[in-house]
């Protein structure tokens, strides 16, 4: 937009669209809060899933980067072979980082993480076979990585914890189809209020509409005002649901993230709210385009 | 300036509002459409401002065929008509004023433009002293007349009357009818659809005469009923 176009916006036609929207607003205050508080427990639900969601990938994929390919030895291979090993592993780009770690360390290890729950005094030998951590660069190669060092035929065994990370990112992606379901319908019957809210103002208005139309008033300008309506309502509604899910984050997050310790609440906050403003606006303005429609069709 | 050609309207409950009316309204006359009530006045405005679309038969207004016309098109057709009707429909939370600019307002005229064209339609109907009353402070005859200004107000070159004086006494319907006289000598088409006797024999205009959705007879200088017309003086 250029300087003179901004110079030379209409200040009076803007007051009277927005004296058009105010007036319809304030007409059916009732509605609205009906209107307003359906959209807004939309949202609070719209946003409690998100979150979980956001927090369950971010959750599921933080620790995917971390995991470790545990390599088992064979017996048989002794020290200086499976430290040739190490040579292997750093040709290969897809790996970040390789440890190895002898047996007796490995034992030490275990003897410090279990400590006295872990009678050692009954082994008579390191039942540990010699290990290689191993980490890759992308989380998504784990599995091929995993696979082909396991056909090495020093290597008796590979592990990593895979199964249960894709376990939860599967849960994270079923809680969202789930959730979407769920969101679609809550969004239809918070349209449904809108949409009821917005043919009493119509009805209410009929005798203005019908002057707009005899005056030469395009049904687009007829339509505006009562857009605008449905989109404030929608917008209301998502304020109170966000500020109602900000009180909750406030709230109840500290007390999970000290339960839950390994879990990192990091949901982009700014996002979040854009993301539910726009979503309690678009609800309001196909609800409302819907319920004028048909008035002005029939 | 308005043409109807074998122009029938059946609504969808069967009625028979119009029965192959041919009409010829040339640009700045003045027309009566008399007749009972029910012989298809009011159907026959609706039909040049498209409220309605006829069952057969074309409609031009101003060389447009207004039965054919796209419903995006029918806004700007309207802008070039004003309506007034019996009940005046005016918005009572607005005042003289608001009610005039309205109809400006809703068809997107810049401010500047309305600031400069109300007062005009308001003078021309005699109401700039009462612009910031509100309709329920008016007598009737106001009412009519704000509800004129605000047909007036965009400039259009029809001026459609329903009843204009239905609501009102004597005294009042005389003022109007000077009104609208005054109006069409600046070169507005004037259409008023009446059964008020008295106006129609008074003014001695063209009268079109409907009877069962048929037109019954057309005189130039015409009264209400032919040959039963009442000498009557010219207002003004």
């Amino acid at each position: 937009m250029t300087s003179e176009a901004i110079i030379s916006v209409d200040w009076g036609r803007l007051r009277f669209f927005l004296g058009e929207v105010l007036t319809n607003f304030t007409r059916n205050a009732g509605m609205q809060f009906t209107a307003i508080g359906t959209v807004a427990v939309t949202i609070v639900l719209l946003g409690s899933f998100l979150y979980v969601r956001q927090t369950l990938t971010t959750f599921g994929t933080g620790v995917l980067k971390q995991i470790e390919i545990a390599v088992y030895l064979k017996d048989d291979v002794g020290d200086p072979q499976a430290r040739a090993l190490a040579t292997r592993f750093a040709k290969d780009n897809r790996i970040a980082a390789a440890i190895y770690v002898p047996k007796a360390q490995g034992l030490k290890r275990m003897r410090a993480v279990l400590g006295k729950d872990f009678d050692t005094s009954l082994l008579t030998a390191n039942p540990l076979p010699n290990t290689y951590r191993v980490r890759v660069k992308d989380a998504d190669s784990v599995p091929n990585v995993a696979a082909w060092i396991a056909k090495d035929p020093r290597v008796a065994k590979t592990d990593y914890a895979a199964d249960t990370v894709q376990k939860l990112l599967k849960t994270a992606a079923v809680l969202g189809r789930a959730g979407i379901a769920l969101i679609v319908l809550l969004s239809i019957s918070a349209a449904i209020v809108i949409a009821n809210t917005i043919r009493l103002t119509v009805f209410a208005r009929r005798r203005e509409i019908a002057i707009m139309q005899l005056v030469g008033a395009t049904n687009l300008y007829i339509r505006m005002p009562f857009i605008a309506e449905g989109m404030l309502a929608g917008l209301l509604g998502a304020g109170v649901a966000i500020g109602v899910l900000a009180a909750a984050q406030h709230e109840i997050v500290p007390k999970l993230a000290q339960t839950l310790a390994f879990v990192t609440f990091d949901v982009n906050g700014t996002q979040l709210c854009l993301e539910l403003l726009g979503c309690g606006a678009a609800v309001g303005i196909v609800a409302a385009w819907y319920s004028v429609g048909r008035h002005l069709r029939a | 300036m308005i043409r109807l050609r074998g122009v029938s309207l059946t609504y969808p409950n069967g009625t028979r509002a119009l029965d192959h009316v041919d009409l010829e309204i040339e640009k700045g006359s003045f027309v009566f459409l008399v007749g009972h009530s029910g012989t298809g006045k009011s159907s026959l405005l609706k039909l040049v401002y498209r409220e309605e679309l006829p069952s057969n038969g074309e409609v031009w207004v101003d060389n447009v065929r207004v039965d054919t016309l796209r419903r995006g098109k029918v806004p700007k057709l309207r802008r070039n008509i004003g309506v007034v009707f019996q009940d005046f429909k005016l918005l009572a939370h607005k005042t003289v004023w608001e009610n005039v600019a309205f109809a400006l307002q809703v068809t997107g005229t810049r401010t500047r433009d309305v600031m400069r064209m109300v007062p005009r339609a308001l003078d021309l109907v005699g109401l700039s002293h009462k612009s910031r009353m509100f309709p329920d402070e008016l007598s009737g005859g106001e009412q009519q007349r704000t509800a004129i200004a605000r047909a007036l107000v965009g400039n259009p070159k029809i001026l459609l009357c329903d009843e204009p004086t239905g609501n009102l006494d004597p005294s009042n319907t005389t003022e109007i009818m000077e009104l609208l006289q005054r109006i069409n000598l600046k070169g507005t088409t004037v259409v008023v659809a009446t059964h008020n006797q008295a106006v129609v024999d008074r003014m001695r205009r063209r009268v079109v005469r409907l009877e069962h959705g048929r037109i019954l007879h057309d005189d130039e200088r015409g009264y209400y009923f032919r040959g039963l017309g009442q000498t009557a003086v010219l207002p003004g």
